[in-house]
């Protein structure tokens, strides 16, 4: 740990990411919702199709493909992960921790650690701060952070307020140290609101509000959006007030802890929300459509997955060279938030 | 015709000339969407944050207006 300013001496040696097979197109969603026609959706939200898990194709599922592709780039052999962090907000089970499973399933080393964190939006950035600490502490080397999560399973097919907008996908990124090298993860800025809680919620099926013929109850609203207690629910609204005031606090905490301004960055990576969210956020942060790049047209929001999908489109077009610096923030449900600066 | 006024009838898909304080938000239009991209247009245009349950609850443009606090 470099004590000056927060950063490790590590690096994202490489991602992977994965996506189900069934594509939700606008069309489909258009005869749902005769409202709102094809065009209209994907002029609002700038998504024109997501995909969806399969009923026997969970996150662990979409998680472990997106591993095993990373491994097929030869990048890393299983064996040589020390440390394995998954975030899903869709574990296979209560208990046992998916993570375990997950090393069983990749053939990784009996060895090391593995664990699951609960986040949605902002995981990404809380998976980076795992990984970076347990390098910085010498617990470990390389961390595999894999993210994947499936809100297609707590969508209501009749809401259109969530089921335009979130895709189901999974990323799989090797964080690994890299003394020496210029290579930097951090600092970080971090942030949480839990009395906005309500604002994104799947509010039963835990031990709160427990699954019952009561949580099944569907209700319609003002927008004429149905859903129950059982499935995912977002205050659109609520949602935007938060990531307009958070996100750019953050973005400037971290130009002040990095001591760094705007034109030191290649990129500014923000969580894909959609597209009304980010021209909103690129408009108050005052940056330029060639520092902000995109990727939401063909997989939606992917939750806890967009920033990695953004990173490894960057990879894939040599815009990540080494030198690169690049800032990544993730924000939404909890309410939950992070920013992070890293040097490539 | 103000930036905001603009910005409104985007968003509720009326011909800006057809925007008054008079202008009832049907239920039609002023739907999750609606109210969230209104969000995001008072804070670019007055950067100011308003709730998103005082906006659901308008039922006329007039009332955004009085909501903002502006004379536009």
């Amino acid at each position: 740990m470099n004590r000056r300013n927060g950063t490790v001496p590590a690096r994202i040696a490489a991602i992977a990411t994965h996506l189900p097979d069934t594509v939700l197109d606008n069309d489909t969603l258009a005869a749902d919702f005769p409202s709102w026609p094809a065009e209209k959706i994907l002029e609002k939200t700038g998504i024109r199709e997501r995909r969806v898990a399969a009923a026997q194709e969970t996150a662990l599922d979409l998680g472990c493909a997106a591993a095993a592709k990373l491994f097929a780039t030869g990048t890393v052999r299983p064996d040589e992960v020390d440390f394995l962090l998954f975030c899903t907000q869709a574990p296979d089970h209560i208990l046992p921790t998916s993570a375990c499973i997950m090393q069983d399933r990749l053939g990784l080393p009996q060895q090391i650690g593995a664990l699951d964190f609960n986040l949605g939006c902002s995981g990404y950035v809380y998976g980076l701060s795992l990984a970076a600490g347990l390098i910085a502490a010498g617990a470990a080397r390389r961390v595999l952070l894999v993210t994947a999560d499936t809100y297609s399973k707590y969508i209501h097919t009749r809401d259109k307020s969530v089921r335009t907008l979130f895709g189901d996908g999974a990323a799989a990124t090797l964080v690994e140290a890299a003394p020496d090298t210029g290579c930097e993860i951090g600092p970080f800025v971090f942030g949480t609101d839990g009395s906005g809680a309500e604002s994104l919620i799947v509010k039963a099926g835990g031990f709160r509000h427990p699954h019952s013929a009561d949580t099944l109850i569907e209700t319609e609203d003002r927008s004429g959006n149905i859903r129950s207690a059982d499935n995912l629910y977002m205050d659109g609204g609520a949602v935007m007030s938060f990531t307009l005031r958070e996100v750019p606090r953050a973005f400037r905490q971290l130009l002040a802890k990095s001591d760094t301004n705007v034109d030191d960055y290649d990129h500014i990576v923000l969580h894909q929300a959609n597209k009304f969210m980010l021209d909103a956020l690129q408009k108050k942060l005052d940056l330029t459509d060639d520092k902000v790049p995109r990727r939401f047209e063909d997989i939606g929001n992917t939750v806890s997955s967009t920033i990695p999908f953004v990173l490894a489109g960057l990879l894939e077009d040599g815009k990540l060279d080494a030198g690169t610096r690049i800032m990544a923030i993730g924000f939404g449900v909890g309410l939950s938030w992070a920013a992070v600066t890293i040097a490539m | 015709m103000s930036e905001f006024y603009e910005g409104l009838a985007e968003i509720l898909e009326v011909e800006p000339s057809k925007l008054t304080s008079d202008l009832a938000l049907d239920e039609g239009v002023w739907d999750s969407l609606a109210i969230v991209s209104t969000i995001a247009l008072i804070d670019e245009v007055y950067d100011r944050t308003v709730s998103a349950d005082a906006l659901s609850e308008c039922r006329t443009v007039g009332e955004i207006e009085k909501l903002v606090g502006s004379d536009s």
